[in-house]
């Protein structure tokens, strides 16, 4: 049904749907199994709406715009329901004419706007092509229209940017090329997949308010896929919250984040941190079952999770349950769902700053590029940077991609030198390169990297991994003593002892980041260098490393230079910030005040960027400037 | 890498080139046991014989004699020896030059990695059959002589394959974790970096021994090989090349037995990187 958040009289019974999907059933071959990866799916959108469909990564959002596209994976294949696009059998129509419609009346927005452009081409020329595949212009007026979307996308100057390649462009640009042609042949229906999540997050504003604002010019239906509840309730009219391939809940948007119904949405709800006050974070434990799992699984399949699970959860399969007009939840217990609060959670410890653990002073980084011959030109990537962290203290790290908070990082563990200035560990200078200088660095300072993939051995046993600190330099350990610690690291990140002999790529993202975080834990350093260690993980994942860390300091005692773009997580778990723009640190102090009064601009952009928690409205989504003004870039 | 031999067993290809090239190596070890006559025994008296099952031909001399009547399959097995040795020593000889030379180049970068790159490139830009017939007419002929030239031209092969595979290894944020971590350089090297070449490098010395034994041949075919008294494929080609109208099979004997072990260490050579560089492993075998 359609949602009636911005009409006040409820719609009559909408023969006009511009896409009508009924129990529609999407399976896997998986090893002569079938399974099933989208269940009984049904919804309606109307025209002009925008529908959410959230979930954690597994959970099916992203088939269901490969379905529409008819792209579906190898061996995974529409095997039941139906699915209409504006009355017509979209599965049974000829695959002429579906073809027909993709790209012109259906558009899509991808997720990763670099790659989903030609790079051999010019903007220009990609969109030639795509208005002349939809619509008999000439060359001289493709080329005016052309022009025409790209200005309406708010690119300025857009008759110099036809010329120019996509690897001359930023990731924005390039997505707002990617949305005004979706936009240029004024498709009824736009499928967008996670729009924002390759980009940087003080782009993210600007381009989810295109996408409304284009939505609204248009008069378009919209199905915006996404893992972040808070920012589908603040975009779409309804949203349906996906868990291993059903839709758990469906209702408007407002509502579904206000007065979740099903207890997987008010735990996701909780599990995210939040920018207005500092609690705990809900741990929902364990993770979403994977295709594998999914084969054996019967009853409701969140009952394994579930805080409120009842016995007859685990055998039979909920229905959907009506808790409201217009309001779905697949739960026989959405009752209890507001009872869920800080059940099993963690308390935050205070920070207890004692005495400056590590002193930055007029830390300078430079690097030659144009590198040539004779002459080369520095760019500073880090310019006279100082700082503090005290010893137990957690400081965050902030500022968009490319504003030096990485070398940042590079520099204080050692991977690089600086240009110049000095980092002080209780006074000791890092900066001199004796053996000394770098045993006391090795002891004290250790980084969690970014990457879990990368940061592991695939060759290593786990066990192998985390008591790798005990085979550097020239103290061997005995086979019992690593064995015997590798066991107690485990226990201390949550993990159980048969781990030990597994290798990385038996380990989920999860998983992976605890190992990566319990070898630099290994020999007790004073200091952790985390480098956006929860930015690619799921909330769920996210809330229980967030709530590991807050933990192990309370139990082990360190201090933690967490580089982040995220702004909630910063405000959950550090107690000051530094912001960084540009290489240079603009503004630091302690996170409430920061947060709360931002004197720099570049601050002000990123938390502005954050989706508030209350269903209410996101000013930047709001102010709509009227002539296109932008302040990208 | 958990079943890296197991999944490599299962190719039909390494298993063809395993089995050839284990029949090639017994020849060569009991080559004094299998062999009816001496490589190096001339019977005056039936020189160019056909092989046995031809009109003409002598039993004792089951493929034949050569234009000084020595026995042609004795000199086949004895060839594989020179071959085989050829293979093992001058490949695994590059080897240790060209990766130990790749590891630092690729690891290290910057000022060494430009010397080493360069050097390379100079060396790579000389014809590598005509460089190898200078070093051995410097070196003089002899056995050792032939492994050393090879190894001489051939380093390069493998430093310019290894170094890039090296800086991608050392990109990883599981080297710069290594070295966080307390290791050296030198163990950063050889426990991070050197296991994830593996398998790269046996690829790489299954092709280089196919390599060697060709370049063998030639050497040996214009007389700067082995020396004169030592049996080798190329050596009884280059024999027989002037009886090739009155008996043909001591031409096609030994360029068979050539064939045949270059085949079966570029089916190993190929097989394996199917099976273990992780880049094709899905694409299937």
């Amino acid at each position: 049904m359609t949602s009636t958040s911005t009409t006040s009289t409820p719609v009559a019974t909408a023969p006009k749907s511009v896409l009508r999907a009924r129990d529609l059933a999407v399976t896997a071959s998986l090893d002569d199994a079938i399974v099933p990866v989208i269940r009984a799916l049904s919804f309606d959108l109307a025209p002009g709406k925008i529908l959410g469909l959230v979930g954690e990564s597994g959970a099916g959002k992203s088939m269901i715009g490969r379905a529409i596209a008819q792209l579906l994976p190898p061996g995974f294949a529409i095997t039941g329901g139906s699915l209409a696009f504006e009355g017509q059998d979209f599965l049974a129509m000829a695959p002429g004419r579906r073809r027909a419609l993709l790209g012109r009346a259906i558009a899509f927005i991808p997720q990763a706007p670099l790659t989903a452009l030609n790079p051999v081409m010019t903007i220009g020329r990609q969109f030639d092509e795509h208005l002349a595949r939809i619509g008999g212009f000439d060359r001289a007026q493709r080329r005016t229209s052309a022009i025409a979307m790209l200005a309406a996308a708010q690119l300025p100057d857009a008759a110099a940017l036809l010329d120019r390649y996509p690897h001359q462009l930023s990731g924005g640009m390039c997505q707002r090329v990617l949305i005004a042609m979706a936009f240029a042949s004024n498709p009824r229906l736009v499928v967008a997949d996670e729009p924002t999540t390759a980009l940087d997050v003080t782009m993210h504003p600007q381009i989810i308010r295109l996408i409304a604002d284009m939505q609204k010019d248009h008069g378009t239906a919209v199905i915006f896929i996404t893992h972040d509840l808070r920012l589908a309730a603040q975009v779409c009219d309804e949203i349906i919250v996906m868990y291993a391939g059903r839709a758990i809940e469906r209702g408007p948007a407002r509502r579904v984040l206000s007065t979740p119904a099903h207890p997987y949405t008010r735990c996701l709800h909780l599990a995210n941190p939040s920018m207005t006050e500092r609690r705990s974070l809900y741990v929902i434990p364990d993770q979403m079952p994977g295709l594998r799992q999914l084969q054996q699984m019967s009853g409701c399949h969140f009952a394994p999770r579930c805080p409120v699970v009842a016995e007859h959860c685990r055998r039979t399969e909920p229905p959907n349950v009506t808790v409201a007009p217009d309001h779905v939840v697949a739960c026989v217990r959405a009752e209890a769902t507001p009872q869920i609060s800080m059940l099993h959670s963690v308390g935050l410890a205070p920070d207890l700053v004692e005495r400056p653990l590590l002193q930055v002073e007029n830390l300078l980084k430079r690097y030659d590029t144009d590198r040539q011959w004779f002459r080369s030109r520095a760019v500073a990537a880090v310019n006279n940077v100082s700082f503090s962290i005290g010893s137990n203290e957690f400081v965050a790290l902030v500022g968009e991609s490319g504003s030096g908070k990485s070398t940042i990082a590079k520099l204080l563990v050692g991977l690089e030198p600086p240009s110049g200035g000095r980092i002080l560990l209780d006074g000791h200078d890092l900066t001199d390169a004796s053996a000394q200088t770098r045993a006391l660095r090795v002891q004290s300072i250790q980084m969690v990297f970014q990457d879990p993939q990368s940061a592991l051995n695939p060759r290593r046993r786990v066990a192998g991994i985390i008591t790798q600190a005990m085979e550097a330099g020239l103290r061997h350990a005995t086979a019992d003593e690593r064995n015997a610690r590798a066991l107690a690291l485990l226990s201390e990140v949550g993990l159980s002892p048969d781990f030990a002999t597994r290798f990385p790529a038996q380990l989920s993202g999860g998983q992976r980041q605890r190992i990566n975080i319990a070898r630099a834990l290994c020999s007790l350093p004073r200091l952790l260098v985390a480098d956006e260690i929860v930015s690619g993980l799921d909330v769920s994942i996210q809330a229980q490393l967030l709530n590991l860390l807050a933990r192990l300091r309370s139990e082990l005692g360190f201090a933690m230079l967490f580089i982040s773009h995220d702004l909630s997580v910063v405000r959950h778990l550090c107690s000051r910030v530094l912001v960084m723009y540009r290489g240079d640190i603009v503004e630091q102090g302690p996170v409430e005040s920061v947060f709360a009064d931002p004197q720099h601009p570049h601050t002000r952009a990123l938390l502005a960027a954050v989706p508030p928690d209350e269903p209410g409205a996101w000013p930047l989504l709001k102010a709509t400037t009227p002539n296109g003004v932008t302040n990208s870039n | 890498m958990p079943g890296a031999v197991s999944r490599s067993l299962r190719s039909p290809r390494v298993l063809v080139a395993l089995g050839l090239i284990l029949c090639i190596a017994c020849c060569a070890a009991f080559a004094p046991l299998i062999a009816p006559h001496d490589p190096a025994d001339q019977n005056l008296l039936s020189i160019l014989l056909p092989p046995a099952w031809a009109s003409g031909g002598d039993p004792a001399f089951p493929l034949g004699t050569d234009s000084l009547g020595r026995c042609v399959l004795s000199r086949l097995i004895y060839g594989a020896r020179t071959a085989m040795t050829v293979a093992v020593f001058a490949s695994l000889g590059a080897m240790l030059i060209g990766s130990f030379l790749a590891l630092i180049s690729g690891y290290f970068g910057g000022a060494i990695d430009w010397i080493i790159g360069r050097a390379v490139d100079v060396w790579m830009s000389f014809p590598p059959v005509i460089l190898s017939l200078i070093l051995m007419f410097g070196l003089g002929t002899g056995l050792d002589k032939v492994v050393l030239a090879i190894i001489l031209v051939d380093w390069t092969r493998f430093c310019r394959v290894l170094r890039s595979e090296v800086m991608i290894v050392t990109r990883r944020d599981y080297v710069a974790a290594a070295r966080l971590l307390g290791f050296t350089h030198r163990q950063t090297l050889i426990r991070e970096v050197l296991p994830a070449t593996v398998p790269l490098l046996i690829t790489l010395v299954s092709l280089e021994m196919a390599i060697a034994v060709v370049v063998e041949a030639i050497l040996s075919f214009v007389g700067l090989g082995v020396r004169s008294d030592q049996a080798a494929w190329g050596q009884m080609i280059a024999d027989a090349r002037q009886y090739v109208y009155q008996s043909p099979s001591n031409l096609l004997l030994p360029i068979l037995a050539i064939f045949v072990a270059v085949a079966a260490f570029n089916l190993l050579g190929d097989g394996l990187r199917r099976t273990l560089d992780v880049r094709l492993a899905e694409i299937g075998r």
